[in-house]
């Protein structure tokens, strides 16, 4: 079963690989989430995970997080 | 600044040809930036069939609109739509950038030049960039987008001059890479290149018609593009963005700053759930005690009521010759529950005003510091049970405040169906601060059980109710989807800025509302409907075990919340006729300017079960705990 979002502990960094969502999906493609890796900031027990990328923190709810399938980048394909 | 503004002058006046619109993501400082430009401040109103705030004014040659802040340009929220319809009308645009945030900022500016909108970029936040460690090259950001780019910092008014002298050089490049995939489209289409832009990335609420070989198609339509076509240009389009970020910016790392250590703490449930309270506290302090509480009753006890009120009654009836068929008049004009010229204004200056103001400077703070965000993570886990995400904790605080103001703030809870949630909670078990005082006044003869008993109370309707219109509702709410922009200290002029313009906008729309339902009511006052009301509600105060008179609190607390509570001191009721009365009153509907705002914000229908429902609520309640005390009216 594929990991996802809400089983990334804070200070981890991943790859948001699948966005089910169209709209969030295109949400997220503008701000660059994305792109490539993003740092999971904060993960509140239960509640929203806050990742960040290029400086920019972005919040999302515990049932979102649970829907985006993560993937964990080589150390060397980290960016 | 001489501004029209005082002299109420509205936008048709403006001398200008040319419109110019100021465009960027949120907190970039668009709204500094305007302050800085207008010469001539105009107007500020919600866009036409919507709830967002747009202002006008005039600069130089150029009629000025100052838009919500957007990621990029399409359909995915109210914010969107407007900015949407105003770019597509514009001559030309500002693009305010974040320099602490090219990377995420650049999307919108590459999306604005993709529709060959005329362009100057406003690179803002250049001191912050600088402490941030990161070094852009201008004159190649200039060079890679081919078009304007100047520096400012608009806290300080920095690089406004040259901002203003190139406005006119706006431009964008003839071509670029969304070019390719205006061949997607249908040939006889005519649209130019902003729709064909926005109709590539399937902007599904475009909202000119197109003619496709004689069949009429909705611009945006599925049919038009395939779809994914979006996906495939905004990826290519961060591509670009990414390419140039690299290119034109060095970051070197720096510690963690005082702004993030403090973001951290509030974010963490342990540190940030104290930090909330106190914060909660403060505010309450400051709209609940220090405005709501002194304040108007010294501007009604000590100014309107003694001396405005007597000074009005005698102008009119002197004014009024005393013949019978002017009676209906001069009771219209200045009686004593909601007349015209004395109660109506009485509320709108004494009580009104001071909550308003109290209360967008409160809601001002908390935006520019970045702490309602932070407020929306905490309580996101505890709201998604009744069908909200941490959004809607804003209406929450500034209900207890205010729920006629917190009827507005709804507007930023997400989908209509959170909005109806919260709305609905709101006019149901949040009493609001002039409510709330004389409540604590006839709790404290009570004591503190009793006070515990109404918190439970409350809460229990809260999270009961909340659970079933979650249930019943149809749809799903929206997962909490919110940037948190970075913490720092608000500017007072931005503060009193925002203040003042929203005060004014508030009290423009809710004046003439209020009035009219002054004139409703002091009609059926002087008709005998009032009276006839109270008689009607007998069989609802025998079920909660009050006395025939608690009708004529009912009836008060139609008009005014606090009206009820206190009218409640002059009877004579026991402990748990007192307790049960009080509960009632707060689940009771809530007062009149809160439902004319329910009935503006929502549609008819919604407010009417709105309405409903406090009442069923507040008498089931109230009768099931006159049934546990044994009492009986």
């Amino acid at each position: 079963m594929a990991e996802v979002l809400g089983d990334v502990d804070s200070g981890e960094f991943v790859r948001l690989a699948d966005v089910p969502d169209g709209d969030t999906r295109a949400r997220l493609l503008r701000l660059g989430f994305l792109d490539g890796t993003v740092e999971c900031r904060h993960h509140i027990r239960k509640g929203p995970v806050i990742v960040r990328r290029n400086g920019t923190e972005l919040a999302l709810g515990a049932d979102l997080a649970d829907s985006i399938e993560i993937e964990r980048p080589r150390p060397e394909a980290s960016d | 600044m001489e501004g029209c503004h005082d002299a109420g002058c509205d936008p048709s006046e403006i001398d200008a040809e040319d419109t110019l619109a100021l465009v960027g993501c949120p907190n970039v400082g668009k709204s500094v930036v305007f302050g800085e430009l207008a010469e001539q401040y105009v107007d500020v109103s919600n866009y036409p069939g919507t709830t967002v705030d747009t202002t006008l004014a005039e600069f130089g040659d150029y009629t000025l609109t100052d838009t919500p802040g957007v990621y990029g340009i399409s359909s995915f929220s109210e914010e969107e739509r407007v900015t949407r319809d105003i770019v597509l009308e514009t001559d030309a645009v500002i693009n305010v950038v974040d320099a602490t945030h090219l990377d995420r900022d650049l999307f919108l500016t590459l999306q604005l030049l993709d529709m060959g909108i005329p362009t100057v970029v406003a690179l803002n936040m250049m001191d912050e960039a600088e402490a941030d460690g990161i070094d852009i090259d201008v004159e190649a950001l200039e060079a890679a987008l081919g078009v304007p780019v100047v520096t400012t910092v608009a806290i300080d008014g920095e690089g406004f001059d040259e901002l203003r002298k190139r406005v006119p050089e706006a431009t964008a490049p003839e071509q670029t890479a969304i070019d390719e995939f205006y061949d997607e489209l249908p040939e006889q289409l005519e649209a130019d290149r902003p729709e064909k832009t926005l109709l590539v990335e399937g902007d599904e609420e475009l909202p000119t018609a197109f003619d496709v070989g004689g069949v009429m198609a909705d611009g945006g339509s599925p049919a038009l593009v395939e779809s994914g076509l979006r996906e495939e240009i905004y990826s290519q389009r961060r591509s670009r963005v990414q390419s140039i970020a690299d290119s034109v910016q060095t970051v070197t790392r720096t510690d963690d700053s005082i702004a993030e250590r403090v973001s951290d703490l509030m974010i963490n449930p342990l540190t940030g759930t104290p930090i909330a309270l106190a914060l909660l506290g403060l505010i309450y302090y400051f709209i609940g005690d220090l405005v709501a509480q002194r304040l108007v009753d010294t501007l009604e006890g000590e100014l309107l009521g003694p001396h405005y009120i007597p000074a009005v009654e005698s102008f009119v009836a002197g004014l009024l010759p005393d013949v019978a068929w002017l009676e209906p008049l001069e009771f219209l004009l200045i009686n004593d529950n909601l007349g015209l010229l004395t109660v109506t204004v009485q509320y709108v200056i004494g009580t009104l005003l001071p909550l308003v103001v109290a209360f967008y400077l409160a809601i001002s703070v908390l935006e520019d510091s970045g702490v309602l965000p932070r407020l929306a993570v905490l309580t996101d886990r505890g709201l998604n049970r009744i069908g909200l995400n941490g959004r809607a904790v804003v209406p929450m605080i500034v209900g207890v405040g205010c729920v006629t103001m917190a009827v507005i703030t709804t507007r930023m809870v997400g989908s209509k169906r959170e909005r109806t949630i919260s709305t609905a909670l709101l006019g149901l078990a949040v009493p609001c601060s002039a409510q709330l005082g004389v409540i604590m006044g006839l709790m404290a003869g009570l004591g503190l059980i009793y006070w515990f008993g109404y918190l439970g109370i409350l809460l229990v309707v809260l999270g009961v109710v909340g659970v079933f219109l979650d249930r019943t509702l149809p749809g799903q709410s929206e997962s909490l989807v919110t940037e948190l922009p970075r913490m720092r200290a608000p500017r007072p002029g931005n503060i009193l800025r925002k203040t003042y313009n929203r005060a004014k906008m508030f009290l423009r729309e809710a004046i003439p509302l209020f009035a009219g339902t002054a004139v409703v009511v002091s009609v059926l006052d002087y008709v005998g409907g009032l009276a006839a009301i109270k008689d009607g509600l007998r069989p609802l105060t025998a079920l909660v075990g009050m006395p025939a008179d608690f009708g004529q609190i009912l009836v008060l607390g139609l008009i005014r919340r606090d009206f009820a509570a206190a009218g409640m001191t002059d009877m004579a009721l026991s402990s748990a006729q007192v307790f049960i009365g009080l509960v009632v009153i707060t689940l009771f509907v809530p007062c009149i300017l809160s439902m004319v705002m329910i009935l503006k914000e929502r549609d008819a229908k919604s407010a009417a079960l709105m309405w409903l429902g406090s009442w069923v609520t507040a008498f089931t309640v109230g009768g099931v705990l006159a049934a546990a005390f044994g009492v009986f009216g």
